[in-house]
């Protein structure tokens, strides 16, 4: 099937193509859902590199199931959403035993709160706030705020019940909103910009 | 209609820089994971299709999936024994029944009947 033709298929269709030896399927889901994955990993790691090795491996593991895919069991992202959280979670687990002292500082070259860059400073902020979340409050407020998916999505994605959802990302916010409150000063801007 | 307060939560703003913020995958960690991809389906088409070695199983196996499996062969096995039940020992209603039916006022299924069989119910030896 032609490339422009499988741009428009659903997920699970093209993981099916994949399955039976097709060979553009494998690059339109890349193209499509990497970029989804890569985020999701980055935003609860903290960490570019960690978060590419994530990825690779949850596409591998998306490439090892396309056999077994049952069609109208899960949306392939719900799938992939929870496979990343998981393969980070192993991480941070990893990373507990070594020491938070020794994991990577974020890279310190934050701009001034200069007008145009505020949109990177606030980026960085945020991101530096969630990486002091609990994880599974961390997971729940990154899909909700910034993957932008619905709690029934999350609930599946995180196997809780939709009530559980809210209240992690209810407390995860409160947690934020402390954190960030308390940087405001230093980065020199109020929040009705 | 009351006027939605406007964007009253302080972390929108955040969570907007953070949506602009998105990290894109680079060209490299695309092409390694189409070459995952190309590998593993290359490694299915390489791979006999599930393999269906020569049936080296015994009989009873080959028997059970024949007749459609254990699930049907255990049906089997219960019919059998409920037959074989049935004939050691005989509910005794079951000999009056056949009496009746053989020598009682249904006397036309006695036509294509082997006399020996009717008088073996009349002895009660059936």
């Amino acid at each position: 099937m032609p490339l422009d033709d499988q741009s428009s298929a659903p997920d699970e269709a093209l993981l099916v193509l994949y399955a039976n030896g097709d060979a553009v399927a494998a690059r339109v889901l890349t193209a499509r859902l990497v970029p989804r994955v890569l985020a999701q990993a980055q935003r609860l790691l903290g960490n570019r590199a960690e978060a590419e090795d994530v990825a690779q491996e949850a596409m591998l593991r998306l490439w090892r199931i396309a056999p077994e895919w049952r069609q109208g069991e899960a949306k392939v992202t719900t799938w992939l959403y929870r496979v990343t959280a998981n393969l980070c979670t192993d991480r941070f687990r990893k990373a507990r035993g070594v020491g938070l002292d020794e994991a990577p500082e974020p890279e310190d070259e934050r701009p001034g709160p200069a007008e145009g860059l505020q949109e990177r400073a606030r980026a960085d902020a945020l991101q530096d706030a969630l990486d002091k979340l609990p994880d599974r409050q961390r997971e729940a407020v990154i899909l909700r705020h910034i993957e932008e998916l619905g709690n029934p999505e999350i609930a599946e994605i995180m196997e809780i019940s939709v009530e559980a959802v809210e209240s992690l990302v209810a407390r995860g916010k409160r947690a934020l909103a402390a954190e960030l409150s308390a940087r405001r000063d230093d980065l020199g801007y109020t929040d009705d910009g | 209609m009351m006027d939605e307060p406007e964007n009253t939560d302080p972390l929108t703003a955040y969570f907007d820089a953070g949506k602009a913020a998105r990290p894109e995958p680079g060209d490299a960690l695309m092409a390694r994971i189409m070459a995952d991809a190309d590998r593993v389906q290359a490694e299915r088409a390489k791979a006999p299709a599930a393999v269906s070695a020569p049936e080296r199983r015994g009989w009873p196996v080959r028997l059970a999936q024949a007749l459609g499996g254990w699930p049907a062969m255990a049906g089997l096995a219960a019919a059998t024994v409920a037959g074989l039940w049935i004939g050691v020992s005989a509910p005794a209603g079951l000999t009056g029944m056949a009496q009746e039916v053989i020598a009682g006022s249904e006397a036309a299924y006695l036509i294509d009947l082997d006399p020996d069989a009717t008088f073996m119910l009349a002895d009660g030896g059936m």
